[in-house]
């Protein structure tokens, strides 16, 4: 993959509400090191097929050079199959195999999203131990706005923990008979006429294998988590309250298990300028043209609530606030990636 | 319960996250209750989003009439769970058997679609038993939507006996309906759209509801002149020109049924809900009847 071996390999985590554009500017991100001569990774989960495009990315793959920055390597994230690595990793083949092969196996990525994330998590770890890139940008997966990447090595420590299966039995870890006494036992009696009769056995079946995995998900979960401690975290959002009030969950719930954001990127911001402007006069809105006129007064009500949604959330909470300008098309090439990071006011030095 | 009330009509909306399908839901309902219909409105993930948009505190799990036939609630997974229990299996006392439902959240976290199946109970028992004439259920985005309609199946090739595989059919039954219409908003955007037409190729795969209304969020309209201007009003005519031309673009792409408009400035939640509520009264629709 490459030959030089960098010494220590800085994680730029960027994250935020989906939609608000944070994997084209981690992409911008990590072609704007590239050029000023890091070594750098950019991490991704489901990016659009022209910034796929862009940075040559695979799905799943390992991570691919790019081939007109040599300085530039990109791969995608397959949470399935990180969750299946997951597993070949931590237990044995034969109770890994039937993990894999398990129905709940393959539906936990929907009911757990923690899993998914911690997956994600630690294939970026693993990245960074490999101790080969300078920089590695990692665009986090979408769900709870992006919180669930911090806390999910905790989470997934208490799922594989038992904390269902002991939920489920009444408060012990059962041995493996434990499901076929069920005649004795109100609550495996009830579920049994509620939900048929071996359900209730297949998921603790499940829940017993997961539980073999504990252990070296436990000490991986404590090494990832020191990892995004010590990772630089952007923030992207746009003015709009929704994705606003997820951002700010990163100022209040954060703290416990990371640093704080390094900076807030406002994306698809209007120029200030557009809303200082005063009104014209009647008159030479009527000389002028109105249709422009209304135009404007429309765009200028969007940029004072843009300029307003800002100002309160530096009020409230400190960190580096950025702006980066609507662009009205997405960037899909290297230079268009270059152009909006240098569009971009108010960014922080991040390496 | 009773069975003598005719069973309603029932929306659901979904779509990616992000693009206003609480508003759009709320909205929905608004504009129903303007007709002058009986109304209940949904909030199906609990997020609270469709209790922001109507004002007017929190929402509980038990209907509240939040203006005269116009009502509204929340799921809450406990409560529904316990309802599911008592009113669908007849086993009356459950809610205060403690470990027991504690016992049974774990199972249902566990195992796919037993958490939806309990979660779309409750939507369609309203539409079945609650006696109104739309139901509207704001749902969870795309990537859980074919989770959450698809539950009553996946309860049925899971369980091969049991009763709530038995009650997985007439559920099955009232999501298949002509009245039933799932509503999946999206943006005039690459990623929306995207994600719009994977959630369309699955839905007819699994053929589990009528084809989905697709309904376009923030739109913008055609700016009506070609001149150019000067300064400040320039520069927003020039942007305003090329997000219009990729926006339409998008919509020559996905074909919406209804298109609903960009709302620019501050606005509450309230006044935005309000806006849907006489944006779905006069936008272009290719189905409402």
């Amino acid at each position: 993959m490459t030959t030089r071996a960098a010494n220590k390999t800085k994680a730029i985590v960027v994250t935020g509400a989906g939609g608000v554009g944070k994997t084209t500017f981690a992409a911008g991100l990590a072609v704007k090191a590239a050029s000023e001569g890091k070594r750098t990774l950019v991490l991704t989960v489901d990016p659009a097929k022209r910034l796929a495009g862009a940075l040559g990315l695979e799905l799943g793959g390992e991570p691919r050079q790019h081939p007109e920055q040599p300085l530039l390597w990109g791969a995608m994230l397959d949470a399935a199959a990180s969750w299946q690595s997951l597993a070949r990793r931590h237990a044995d083949p034969a109770v890994a195999d039937r993990l894999v092969n398990n129905e709940f196996f393959q539906a936990a990525t929907v009911h757990f999203p923690a899993s998914q994330s911690y997956a994600a998590a630690e294939e970026a770890a693993n990245y960074l131990d490999a101790r080969v890139w300078d920089l590695v940008v990692i665009d986090t997966p979408p769900a709870a706005g992006g919180i669930d990447f911090f806390t999910s090595p905790a989470q997934m420590a208490d799922l594989v923990g038992g904390r269902l299966l002991r939920l489920l039995t009444g408060g012990r870890i059962p041995g493996r008979n434990f499901f076929f006494n069920r005649g004795a036992r109100p609550m495996l009696r009830f579920a049994d006429q509620l939900l048929g009769s071996d359900l209730l056995e297949r998921v603790g079946q499940f829940l017993m294998d997961l539980r073999t995995t504990y252990d070296g998900v436990a000490s991986r979960s404590r090494e990832i988590d020191s990892h995004l401690r010590k990772a630089a975290t952007v923030v992207v959002t746009t003015a709009d309250p929704a994705p606003l009030t997820e951002a700010t969950r990163f100022f209040l719930e954060l703290p416990d298990v990371a640093a704080l954001p390094v900076a807030v990127v406002f994306n698809r911001s209007l120029p200030d300028r557009w809303a200082t402007t005063p009104p014209l006069p009647a008159k030479s809105v009527a000389s002028t043209n109105l249709a422009l006129a209304e135009n404007l007064t429309r765009w200028a009500a969007e940029s004072q609530r843009q300029h307003d949604a800002r100002v309160e959330f530096a009020a409230r909470y400190k960190a580096p606030l950025a702006t980066v300008p609507w662009l009205a098309d997405a960037p899909n090439d290297l230079e268009s990636l270059l152009d909006l990071l240098q569009q971009t006011e108010g960014l922080p030095s991040l390496w | 319960m009773t069975s003598a009330t005719k069973p309603g009509r029932l929306t659901l909306v979904s779509g990616k996250g992000g693009v206003g399908k609480s508003a759009i839901a709320t909205g929905l309902a608004l504009y129903a209750h303007r007709q002058g219909r009986r109304v209940l409105v949904i909030d199906v993930t609990g997020a609270g989003g469709v209790a922001a948009h109507l004002g007017g505190g929190r929402l509980e799990f038990k209907p509240r009439e939040v203006r005269p036939g116009l009502f509204a609630l929340t799921i809450d997974r406990t409560k529904a769970l316990a309802e599911y229990v008592k009113v669908q299996i007849g086993v009356p006392q459950f809610a205060t058997m403690g470990p027991l439902a504690r016992a049974f959240d774990a199972l249902a976290s566990t195992a796919p679609g037993v958490r939806e199946v309990i979660t779309l109970g409750k939507v369609l028992w309203e539409v079945q038993h609650g006696g109104y004439d739309l139901v509207v259920a704001d749902c969870p985005p795309t990537g859980a939507i074919i989770g959450l309609l698809r539950a009553p199946r996946t309860i049925a090739e899971l369980v091969p006996s049991g009763r709530v595989r038995h009650q997985a059919e007439w559920m099955s039954q009232l999501l298949a309906r002509k009245t039933t219409e799932l509503v999946l908003v999206t943006l005039a955007e690459e990623l929306p759209t995207v994600e719009t037409e994977e959630t369309m190729a699955l839905l007819a795969a699994e053929n589990l509801v009528e084809p989905p209304t697709i309904v376009t969020n923030r739109v913008l309209s055609r700016l009506e002149t070609d001149a150019k201007g000067t300064g400040v009003a320039a520069e927003a005519a020039i942007l305003h020109r090329s997000l219009y031309r990729n926006q339409q673009d998008w919509i020559k792409r996905l074909q919406p049924a209804r298109k609903l408009p960009y709302l620019f400035g501050l606005l509450t939640p309230g006044e935005v809900a309000a806006r849907m509520a006489d944006a779905w009264e006069h936008s272009e629709s290719g189905s409402e009847a």
